[in-house]
This record gives structure tokens, C-alpha cells and sequence, in this order.
């Protein structure tokens, strides 16, 4: 097993055209920081695009950013922050949670699509890919989308490598459009509610005009894992405003008198909104549990069901963003919970984002896709690699 | 939009007026989502951009209008809603008339069509053979049950015969030609539109007129050789007895303007104000001096709640305590562009004023429509009656006898704007009107 | 007029029998064959290209789109899918031996869900339909295409629509949570749903813009938001369009992102100014709409500091709407931008380029000269904020030499949009306006990639196959 770690693009075309050609697949990673989620790839090299690092156009009033995939995502955020600006998407590090001490790179980010809280009002990651250059598994390089914040251009490439895992395509350079941080952060803090009331407070919060762009809730135990909220003593209900300073100070005021029928309102101030808002991001809560974490969404009003099936199935822990509509959940990592999760999750979607290699290799780690949609799944596959030598397997088995 | 005429075709000025409307035309599709047609048919065909595209077509190869492209003109209310939302300034109105009178050259319409065209031009606009249709109309009803259940025939006399009102009020005294002076000072004088089948279904509406007015001291005129504004035969293509009303009314009025002289010409029926504001293009042809008297003629017309509006109404009673849902008629919305004057004057009267969704689209009446097109008639009455009811109002106002004989006959009393407004200045309540205890 | 490819003949010879097999799977209106009636259904928006298709089916329900789908897949009969026909890119320009599927009959709400936010809508529902569904309870749907009133949400995915509160707001794919669509052969699919991001492959991302290429969409589920307390637009004009450029810099420089930020160029001003009356200043080379949200104070603290940023830039003036009726007669001029060029010119042309908007100035610069040597006027238009130009080619489409001077005129603009980094189309689609050029922003590679994805949903290339990529002797293969 050899890991190749070319420094440009055309490293990635040599590296691929000679797996190409060779019918030899390739295991693809940034620095492999998450390589705990979905399933584990059976290949004999890596391809590492670790190399490919640093920021290749930033121009803050065009709102956009194009960097290497290898670049980090802390160096990524810290350049922006220097000019003012954020990853709108608040990408989360998970770092911790697998238990890895790489950082986790822009292209991780990309191929797994996995966004924060702030997704609930700002869009995915896959919302702000405004451009891809990639190499296909017949080594060809191919680009989509651009520098500009729209493009319609041909068919979305972008988005739908973006979440894709490595499986269509490696890519050698990512444009995002990015944001300017908001000047202040104050998030309403509720205590004691139980998931269904939280799940209607946070509803009530979204359906405001206010702005909101974290909703998340958390019951003690979760809330206990996390320094900013364990003072709290209580399951915590959070609705986050950011915005210029008068606009926080105002819609915050307006909110807590708009969710005051759920109880006393509290009001974190900007430091300790950073705080917790980057634990539930990161999944702090569960980084220190010892099970199987499932990710599942759902349409928000079902989030609290979901919750009392899986409550009843095993001894579940779990948290909520997105208002109810991201459910993350701690369980015994074993097949049977597996099928209790799914079970649960319904007309919704579910990943097994953390288990042993062997859990994952032996269960399907996200949704089947209905019989038509996958037969055209296993040709868009083919549409890009040929001889499925990028990451096979590590979406769906055989694919 | 391109067009592909000859200049042989080009010289004929009506063609040419169609280029020109066409040529305005960019095909971008917005008068789609605001025509009633297409909101319920969902087809390109009974859209105004459809009608344009096949009026084009049918202009442009000069062919006799077709059996297809009559069905999809028929099917246009008229409502002139495409018109209040196109963005280029189509004049929507004056090619769908070219339309009409050109289909009604080269086109044989099937006898039983021909013969209820022939009847309702014949009838409608004469107030003394409608007068008495109505009332064989009101002895025939007990035989709607015996039609055939399907069929275009049996359809369109169902609907006929379900338009004509339970009882069908005597002449009033009132629209003898005549003038009715003002009361105190005079501070105007104007020719009232007598019209033609609204004195026959309500006369309360002029009566209400010509009260208001003389006590706000207004003189106003019935003239003397003025009767139906010829909309009712413009409207079915008929060119010539179109012409023949309206140059009646235009050597009537001019009489009154060379005489007492006129302020204004007011109408109280919006689908006639429309086409009398449009007797300056209709006589676009004539000889100048005709052409100058209708040109006049249009620039002095307004609807009732335009000159309101412009002489000041002032109410003399409390308010009623009573909810109006305000229908907008088409005509005067879309065709004459009056939209917010009679909200005012009923608000100012005292009345809650509350308008349904969905208030650009048409009630279905569109003139003569609801007796050709009834099915599709029928469903936007439905549609206008249930966004009314939503209102929660306690009656309805229009400026137009047609949608208030389409809408009539549901839980809620269909009245004028003018029969409230002279009633809170100091008239009678209107029939089945009561003020609500404060 | 546009190359086509070329008709089937074993279609066009069974013209009879096929139009009488779809008189079976849709209701007895539903199916349009006769020439004369097929007439009005050869064009959309982009009236320049023509085309009388073999039939138009207008179904109802999914159910009958399915079965359509499968009956001229089996049949071997090519399918354009067509909303309310408002492409600006000729997106549902018919072929001669295609059908098409007009989704104009679907137009119900199916749900409205405003604890999650979402609605079910079907195809054939306007834009603007969404919004008014669900505004008595403060709601609103965000992409607002300037065709919102008319436009469909299914054409809206098929073209990614975007509008001018895109830059706060994003375009449709950023709205859109699922849907329900027929394959080619006729299969209902169900993508997303209520939820957010589901693991695999990003169908919804990629069927958002693929113009009819893929699937037909019948049902979408949409993100409705809560429409903010109040909204205000300032106008603020300069003495030339590099000045105006170098202060929408500095806005966005500052942090301030306004909800909207458009450009218009003298020409565009005058234009919008004859329709709107909106007080547009007419002494001005280049003007801004900004406009910003939230309560009234809040409304106060952001104009208050874009003013002071405008100020610096030696503004020929300033004005900040004072009223709701202010507000909506700025907007009104805006959105009825490409009418009101059509009150002073018999036809235009609306490209929809992007570029970067550090380029903008250089961009209109060499707009005008073409404008100068071609002998056509132009007036643009610009969503400032996302970088999307709109330059109206003014011509008369019974000229044709002035036709072809506009397409020349239009090809040459997009190609600069491409030279300084930008792309073909920010939100109307390639269409077949644009398909010529796909090769100067693609390689052959990357269409050829491209192609492939469509053949892996469409293999015979049924589905509007005469959009998007250049016409080619041969289709590509099925992958």
C-alpha cells in the first residue's frame, strides 16, 4: 500500500491515468481525517490531495475564495477572518469526534458536504461551490461552474461532486463564495424543555422574521459535555441571532418576547455564542461517547418522534440542530440499532458517521436509493470513472 | 416581435394598426399568469400571448378565420387584464377587435350560434324588446329542466335563461331623454349614458345616478338620439351597427356640447365607458370633422366615480356599519384604469372596503360572455364568489350591470358603488340594504 | 434560424398514429395536433427561433406525465418540456418531430407546512403563486426572477433561476428541498423531501438547471422563509460607470451585504424612467438600487452607513425611498426593465453574462465600443452583487441583417464575459441561445463529461436533446 501525494494537478492526472489504466483503484483523502465516516475503501493506494494546499484567489468585495483541496480548513478560515470573513456554511471539525489529530482540508469538506448550524439559514456547503476543477477516473481534467457567485452554465458538476466522497472525481482546486462575518452573536438560551416543545419553540424562532441562523437543542446530558452550557444545570434550548451590534441587540429583545411562552429566556452574550455554537457544530457532545453516532435528518416536526422511538429502542443519546431537523444520535454500535435508526428515521435521511470498520462495512451507511435512481446512480458513476477506481465502495458497496 | 406582412398588406390602415400592435409584442409571456383563461385552461391557446400568436398568424397568411382560431378568440372575456400587466404597452384591446370584426367577415358560424348572436344584438341593446324577452324569459324558466342536458345550444340558453332576473322592474321615468336640473347652484352640467340593458335589469343604478348629481349640483343630461355605446356589437365583430350607435351618441352629445355645453360625459356601466373613451380610435377613419367630434367625445368621458372623485363627495349620514367587498370590474380597472376612485368614495362614505384575491381576475359576465361561454363563465363566478365570500363582507359594489347580473343570485346582495354613495349623501337605501346598529 | 437536429423520419411518418396514442393518456383537450393550433407553441420568450413542434400534451396529473414519458420512449419520439414558455434562452424551443409536455395544467399547492417551512408545489405554478400562497401568514418564497409573475417553479429548477434578492437570498437550488419527477422511460422519482442534505449523490443539485435534460419535473418542495419586518431601496446615482462599480466595492468591502444591489447604465435609466416614473435620476451615467431589510431602525442604521460609503464615491445624488409606494415604483422600474426597453425598441436581445465585478467597468467600456462598431444600442443591466450582467441588445427583428448584427453582437459580449473570467449565463440557461458557445468556456473533455451525465439519465437522448451542448453529427453514445 503506497500513498501518493502529488503537489499540483497534474500529479492527480499522472496518478489517476496510471490507476486508470492499470484498473487499480485508489483509496482518495485529503489528510484522511475523517476517514471514520461511511464506509472503509479496499484499495491498494491512496490517493492524498494533502499536497495540493494553499489559497489560490481571494478577492474579499467579489466574495470569493479558491484554494488547493489539501489547504486546511482552520488556515482557510483564519485567511477570510483576517479580511473580515467566514465560511458561510460553518463547516464542522470533526477532528476530535473521529479521534484524529489532522485537521481536517478544504477538499474533506467539499466531498462530504457536511455543513453547521448556520446551515439552516445560510445554505450547505454545496451552496456555496461555486467552482470545481477535478480529475475524472480516466485522468481527464475536467472544470465546472467558475469565480462567479452564478452560473448556470452546463450542468451543476460542482454540486454533484460536491458530497460525493471521491467517488466521481479528484479534485485539484475549489472556488467558494464566502461572507462577511457578522459584526456581533447573541443566542436565547430556554431551559427544561422536552424535545417536542424545543422542536416548537425553535420553529417559532425560524418562522420569525429575525433571522435566526442556529436552532438547535440539547438535554442535559448532551448540554453537561459542553463548557459554555453546562453552568445551565438543565436541557438547553438555543436560537441564535448574528447580525451588526444594534440589529442583535434588537431582534434578540423581540425574540425573547416572541418565545416567552415556552419560559424565561436567557440571552449567552457573543463569547459564550461562539463557544457553544462551535461545540454543537463540531458534535463535542458525543465526542467522548463510547458508541456508534448516527447523523439522520428529518422534516423538523418529525425530529421529536424520532427521538422517542429511538429512546425506546436503546439507550439513545442524542442532540438536535436545524431546528429539529438534524438529529445527531449515540447508540450501541451494532446492527440491530443500526435498523432501530433507520427504522425511526423514516421518510428521512440517515448516515453512519462513526462506527467500527466493521459495522460499517457490513450495513449500508446511507439510504438505498430507490431501484430506478440507482441504476442511474451506478451509470453517473461510470459516467466519470470508467473502471470505478475512485474510493469504490465507500458511498454503497459495489458502487 | 417579428411580423411578415407585404406592403400591399400594409396599406390597408387596420392591417398596419395590427402590425404595429404586434410589433410592440416581445413574447416574453407575462400576460399568461394574469388571464383568466389561462389560469383555468392552462393551455398557450387561451392565453392573450396564444390569441396574439394565432391572430398573427391569421392576419399575416390573410386566411379566412378558422373554426380553431375562433374558438380560442371566443373564449377571450375581453377583460383586458393581459393589458394591465404587459410591459411593452400592448394594446391588446384594439387587435382582439380587429380580430373579431375580421373573423366575423370571413368566418360561417354554425346556425344555432349565428341565430343567439343575431337575438342578443339584436335584443340587448333595445330596451324595450329586452324588457319584454325578460319577462317571456321569466315564464320559459320553469322549462330549463326540459333542455337537453349536454350541448353547446342547451347550455347557452340554460345560462340565458338563468341571467334574466326573477322580476324585471317597469321602465323608469327617469331615462326619458331629458334634463334634470341641478339642485341649488349649478356648478356642472354633464350627459348621463343612459345606456341600454342596464335601465331594463336595474334602473336604480341611473335613477341613484341622476340623484346624487342634481343634488350635488350637477345638471345632467339625458340626450336626446343617445342609446347603446355599440360595445355589445363591437364585441361580436359586428363593425358597421357598432359604428351606427356610436355615431348616434357622438351627434348627440355634440349637440349638448354645442348647446348648454358638457363637463363631462359620465358613465355609470364600465364596459361602455371603455369603448366610449375608444370612439377616438374607432373613428380613427373617419372624415376629420367626425373624427374630432369623437375624439372629443372620448377625452370628455368619465366614469361616475372619476368625476365623484374630481367634484368632491361628501357623505351625509352616519356610517352604516357595513362591509363592502369591492369588485373590481374589468372594464373599469383593466380597460379604463380606474382602480383606486371607488374604493375611495365608498371608504369616504362611510363603508369598510375590502377587496377578494386575485381581484385582476375576471368574474366571468365579460358582456355578452356568460351567455356564449358559459362553462367557462360559470367556474370564475364560482371562483370570484368564493375569494367575496372570504372577504367576509356583508355585500358587494361594482361599477359594471354586468358582473352585478353574473354575481347576483348567492347569499350576498350585489349593489352599484353609486346606489351607496348616494345613499349615504342622502338617498334611499338601496333595495335589501339596512345599515347594522353601531 | 437555429440549426436543429434532424427530425426522425419513422417519427414524423407516424405523426398520425402518435398523436392518437397520446390522445389516450391525457384527457381529450389535453392533446394539441393540429398545425394551426401548434403554431403559438414554436417559441417561448426568446421569440427568435421558431419551430412547430409534431404535438403538445398538456397532462394533469404525474400519473399522465409518466405515461406519456413512457409512451414516446417506447416510440422512440422526442420530448421538450415547456412551463409558462418565458426562457430568455429558448430553453422550450419545440423540434420538428417532438413533443411537448406542458406543465401549465399543474398548477396546485399541494401543502403548505409552515412549522417546517416548506411547500409542495407542482410544475406548473407561478413564482410568484408561491409567494401569495403563503404571505397572509408572513411567508414568502425567495427567487424572484424579474418574469416571477408568469414564470413556473418547474422552469425555475430547470433553469436555476436567480432574481435581484439572490445575493441575500440565493438562487433557486439554494431553495429547493425535493421533488418528484418522471424519467425518460416514464419512472416517478421522489429526491429530497422535507429534510435537509441528504448523504449520496446530489440529485437535487444537479436535475436544479438541467434544463429539461434529465427528467421532467412535476412536483417541488420549496424552503418558504418569514419575510423580514420591512424592506427599503435607496437610489444612488454617479458620473460614471467605473465610479458606481468602485462603490459597490466598497459596500461589500465594508461587510454590509444589502439584500439587493443593482446597476443600470444611462441608457437602461432612461428606459425604465419612461415606464416606471420611479424618479430615477436621468442626469446620471450609472445608478444603484440598494436595498436593505429589517425593522425600520434597523433599515435607518444600514442605509445610513451605505450612505456614508456613497458619499465617498462624489454621488451625482442619493435618495432614499420614504414610502412602501416608493419603494415598489423603483422596483416596479427594475423588474419591467426588458418590457420597458421594449416601448423604445421593436426587439431586443437579453444576454446574461457574469463576471467578476472587479472587472465591470472595463466590461462596459468594451460593451460600448461594439455597441459603437455594430451600430446596434445596448442598455444594461446588472445584478451588481452576484457579478450577473444583463446587456439588452436593442434591434428590429424584421430586418434581418439587423437580427443577425444583435446574435453577432450578443456572441461577442458573452465571449468577454468568458475572456475576463465570468461565464455564459448567471440565471437563464444556455438553452439553444447559448449552445454554440459552450466551447468557448468548456473544453471538449468537459462537454463530452457532461454529456455523459445526460446519457446516464437519458440514454437515447430524448429529453430535449437540442439544448445546452453544441449540435454534433452524431449524438454521443449511451455511457
Amino acid at each position: 500500500m503506497s500513498i501518493i501525494a502529488p503537489t499540483d494537478a497534474a500529479g492527480v492526472v499522472a496518478a489517476i491515468r496510471a490507476a486508470h489504466d492499470a484498473a487499480t483503484p485508489l483509496a482518495i483523502c485529503g489528510n484522511a481525517s475523517k476517514s471514520g465516516l461511511l464506509r472503509p475503501v479496499q484499495a491498494a493506494n491512496t490517493l492524498s490531495t494533502s499536497g495540493i494546499a494553499g489559497i489560490t484567489l481571494y478577492s474579499p468585495q467579489e466574495l470569493i475564495l479558491a484554494a488547493g483541496p489539501g489547504t486546511r480548513v482552520a488556515d482557510l478560515a483564519q485567511a477570510v477572518a483576517a479580511k473580515g470573513q467566514h465560511l458561510i456554511s460553518e463547516p464542522p471539525d470533526l477532528s476530535a469526534f473521529y479521534g484524529n489529530a489532522t485537521p481536517g482540508t478544504l477538499g474533506g469538506m467539499v466531498a462530504t458536504n457536511l455543513s453547521g448550524p448556520r446551515r439552516v439559514m445560510w445554505g450547505a456547503t454545496r451552496d456555496h461551490v461555486m467552482g470545481v476543477v477535478a480529475v475524472n477516473g480516466s485522468g481527464e481534467q475536467i472544470h465546472s461552474g467558475g469565480r462567479v457567485l452564478k452560473n448556470v452554465t452546463g450542468l451543476d458538476l460542482c454540486k454533484l461532486l460536491t458530497g460525493s466522497h471521491g467517488t466521481l472525481a479528484v479534485m485539484t482546486e475549489i472556488t467558494l463564495k464566502v461572507l462577511p462575518v457578522p459584526e456581533r452573536r447573541g443566542t436565547l438560551v430556554l431551559k427544561g424543555l422536552d424535545p417536542a416543545r424545543a422542536v416548537a419553540a425553535l420553529s417559532c424562532a425560524l418562522g420569525s422574521p429575525y433571522a435566526v441562523s442556529g436552532a438547535a437543542h440539547l438535554p442535559a446530558a448532551m448540554a453537561t459535555q459542553v463548557p459554555a452550557l453546562a453552568w445551565i444545570g438543565d436541557s438547553v434550548t438555543l436560537a441564535r441571532i448574528e447580525d451588526f451590534a444594534p440589529a442583535v441587540a434588537y431582534r434578540t429583545e423581540r425574540l425573547r418576547a416572541e418565545l416567552a411562552e415556552f419560559g424565561a429566556v436567557e440571552l449567552l452574550d457573543d463569547a459564550a455564542s461562539v463557544a457553544a455554537w462551535a461545540a454543537i457544530r463540531d458534535v463535542t457532545p458525543m465526542v467522548s461517547d463510547p458508541g456508534a453516532v448516527w447523523r439522520v435528518s428529518v422534516r423538523p416536526s418529525a425530529g421529536p418522534a424520532v427521538i422517542a422511538a429511538l429512546s425506546q429502542a436503546f439507550d439513545a443519546r442524542w442532540f438536535m440542530d436545524w431546528g429539529g431537523g438534524l438529529l445527531w444520535i449515540a447508540g450501541p454500535a451494532t446492527a440491530a440499532t443500526h435498523q432501530a435508526v433507520i427504522a425511526a428515521a423514516g421518510q428521512g435521511a440517515w448516515t453512519l458517521m462513526r462506527a467500527p470498520e466493521s459495522l460499517r462495512a457490513a450495513v449500508p451507511v446511507i439510504p438505498p436509493e430507490a431501484p430506478a435512481l440507482a441504476r442511474i446512480a451506478r451509470k453517473v458513476k461510470a459516467a466519470f470513472d470508467p473502471r470505478s477506481i475512485l474510493n469504490p465502495g465507500r458511498m454503497v458497496a459495489g458502487l | 416581435m417579428q411580423t411578415n406582412f407585404t406592403d400591399a398588406q400594409l396599406r390597408d390602415p387596420d392591417t398596419s394598426v395590427a402590425n404595429q400592435i404586434l410589433r410592440t409584442c416581445v413574447h416574453c409571456g407575462f400576460c399568461t399568469a394574469t388571464c383568466p383563461t389561462f389560469v383555468l385552461l392552462g393551455d398557450e391557446l387561451d392565453s392573450p400571448r396564444g390569441r396574439i400568436y394565432l391572430i398573427k398568424d391569421m392576419l399575416e397568411t390573410g386566411r379566412p378565420a378558422t373554426e380553431e382560431v375562433v374558438r380560442h378568440i371566443d373564449r377571450c372575456l375581453s377583460c383586458l387584464s393581459c393589458m394591465t400587466t404587459c410591459p411593452s404597452g400592448v394594446h391588446y384591446m384594439h387587435l382582439v377587435d380587429h380580430a373579431r370584426t375580421y373573423i366575423e367577415a370571413t368566418y360561417t358560424r354554425p346556425l344555432h350560434d349565428r341565430a343567439l348572436r343575431a337575438v342578443i344584438a339584436a335584443v340587448l341593446p333595445r330596451p324595450g324588446l329586452l324588457r319584454l324577452a325578460l319577462r317571456g324569459a321569466k315564464l320559459a324558466r320553469p322549462f330549463a329542466r326540459a333542455l337537453p342536458r349536454k350541448g353547446v345550444l342547451a347550455n347557452r340558453l340554460r345560462a340565458l335563461l338563468k341571467l334574466a332576473p326573477a322580476s324585471v322592474p317597469p321602465a323608469s321615468p327617469i331615462e326619458i331623454p331629458a334634463s334634470h336640473p341641478a339642485v341649488g347652484t349649478r356648478r356642472g352640467r354633464v350627459a348621463l349614458l343612459a345606456g341600454c340593458a342596464q335601465q331594463v335589469l336595474d334602473p336604480a343604478i341611473n335613477e341613484a345616478t341622476i340623484r346624487l348629481l342634481t343634488r350635488m349640483g350637477v345638471e345632467v343630461v339625458v340626450a336626446d338620439g343617445a342609446g347603446c355605446c355599440g360595445a355589445l356589437a363591437h364585441h361580436m365583430g359586428r363593425h358597421d351597427p357598432a359604428m351606427a350607435s356610436a355615431a348616434a351618441n357622438i351627434a348627440a352629445w355634440s349637440r349638448e356640447i354645442d348647446g348648454a355645453g358638457l363637463d363631462a360625459i359620465i358613465v355609470n356601466t364600465s364596459g361602455c365607458g371603455t369603448t366610449v373613451k375608444d370612439y377616438g380610435f374607432m373613428f380613427r377613419g373617419a372624415e376629420p370633422g367626425l373624427r374630432a367630434q369623437a375624439e372629443k367625445i372620448a377625452a370628455l368621458t368619465l366614469d361616475i366615480s372619476e368625476y365623484l372623485g374630481r367634484i368632491g363627495y361628501a357623505p351625509t349620514r352616519p356610517a352604516p356599519g357595513l362591509t363592502v367587498a369591492y369588485h373590481a370590474a374589468c372594464s373599469l380597472q383593466h380597460g379604463q384604469k380606474v382602480v383606486n376612485e371607488p374604493k375611495t368614495l365608498l371608504r369616504k362614505a362611510g363603508f369598510v372596503v375590502k377587496e377578494p384575491a386575485d381581484g385582476h381576475l375576471c368574474c366571468g359576465s365579460a358582456g355578452t360572455y356568460n351567455l356564449m361561454q358559459p362553462e367557462i363563465a360559470t367556474r370564475l363566478r364560482a371562483r370570484k364568489l368564493d375569494t367575496i365570500r372570504a372577504t367576509g363582507a356583508d355585500l358587494i359594489a361594482a361599477g359594471n350591470i354586468g358582473c352585478m347580473t353574473q354575481l347576483a343570485g348567492d347569499a350576498m346582495p350585489v349593489v352599484h358603488s353609486i346606489e351607496l354613495l348616494d345613499w349615504m349623501a342622502g338617498g334611499p337605501a338601496p333595495e335589501g340594504i339596512t345599515p347594522k346598529s353601531a | 434560424m437555429i440549426a436543429q437536429p434532424e427530425p426522425k423520419q419513422a417519427v414524423m411518418a407516424r405523426r398520425d398514429a402518435i398523436i392518437a396514442g397520446l390522445r389516450k393518456l391525457v384527457p381529450e383537450t389535453g392533446v394539441i395536433g393540429d398545425p394551426l393550433r401548434l403554431k403559438p407553441y414554436e417559441t417561448d420568450g426568446l421569440s427568435a427561433y421558431r419551430q412547430v413542434p409534431l404535438a403538445v400534451v398538456l397532462p394533469e396529473t404525474t400519473e399522465q406525465v409518466a405515461a406519456v414519458m413512457a409512451f414516446c420512449h417506447r416510440e422512440g419520439v422526442r420530448v421538450v418540456p415547456r412551463g409558462a414558455g418565458t426562457s430568455l434562452s429558448g430553453g422550450a424551443l419545440p423540434m420538428a418531430d417532438s413533443v411537448v409536455v406542458g406543465l401549465m395544467r399543474m398548477n396546485r399547492i399541494l401543502d403548505i407546512d409552515y412549522a417546517d417551512r416548506c411547500a409542495v408545489v407542482q410544475a406548473g405554478v407561478t413564482n410568484i403563486g408561491i409567494t401569495q400562497a403563503v404571505q397572509a401568514e408572513g411567508f414568502f418564497y425567495a427567487p424572484d426572477p424579474s418574469s416571477q409573475l408568469a414564470c413556473m417553479i418547474g422552469g425555475n429548477v430547470n433553469m436555476n433561476s436567480g432574481g435581484a434578492h439572490c445575493l441575500r437570498y440565493g438562487v433557486t437550488a439554494n431553495n429547493l428541498l425535493g421533488l418528484r419527477m418522471v424519467t425518460v422511460d416514464g419512472e416517478i422519482l421522489d429526491i429530497g423531501g422535507a429534510h435537509l442534505d441528504a448523504a449520496g449523490y446530489d440529485w437535487l443539485g444537479l436535475m436544479t438547471g438541467s434544463e429539461g435534460m434529465l427528467a421532467v419535473v412535476t412536483e417541488v418542495t420549496v424552503r418558504i422563509l418569514r419575510s423580514p419586518e420591512g424592506a427599503r431601496a435607496m437610489l444612488a446615482a454617479f458620473k460614471a460607470n467605473e465610479i458606481a462599480g468602485a462603490c459597490v466595492d466598497a459596500i461589500i468591502g465594508s461587510g454590509i451585504i444589502p439584500v439587493a444591489l443593482e446597476f443600470m447604465d444611462r441608457p437602461a435609466i432612461h428606459a425604465c424612467e419612461a415606464f416606471a416614473h420611479a424618479g430615477y435620476p436621468l442626469d446620471a451615467e450609472a445608478m444603484l438600487i440598494i436595498e436593505v431589510e429589517g425593522s425600520i431602525a434597523e433599515q435607518d442604521y444600514m442605509l445610513d452607513r451605505i450612505r456614508d460609503i456613497c458619499n465617498r464615491f462624489d454621488p451625482v445624488s442619493i435618495k432614499v425611498s420614504q414610502s412602501a409606494e416608493e419603494s415598489l415604483a423603483i422596483w416596479k422600474g427594475r423588474k419591467g426593465a426588458f418590457g420597458a426597453v421594449g416601448r423604445i425598441s421593436p426587439d431586443y436581445l437579453c444576454m446574461d453574462g457574469t463576471i467578476p465585478t472587479s472587472r465591470l467597468a472595463e466590461v462596459l467600456g468594451r460593451i460600448g465600443e461594439m455597441s459603437a462598431a455594430c451600430g446596434l444600442q445596448v442598455a444594461n443591466i446588472f445584478h451588481a452583487g452576484d457579478g450577473n450582467l444583463h446587456p439588452l441588445i436593442m434591434f428590429d427583428a424584421n430586418d434581418p441583417s439587423s437580427f443577425h448584427k444583435a446574435e453577432r453582437f450578443g456572441a461577442d459580449i458573452l465571449k468577454l464575459c468568458v475572456e475576463v473570467g465570468g461565464c455564459l449565463t448567471g440565471e437563464h440557461g444556455v438553452g439553444v441561445e447559448k449552445r454554440d458557445l459552450m466551447g468557448v468556456q468548456f473544453s471538449e473533455i468537459e462537454l463530452e463529461q457532461q454529456r455523459r451525465v445526460k446519457s446516464a439519465f437519458d440514454p437515447q437522448w430524448l429529453l430535449n436533446p437540442s439544448k445546452v451542448f453544441p449540435l454534433k453529427p452524431e449524438l454521443p453514445r449511451a455511457a
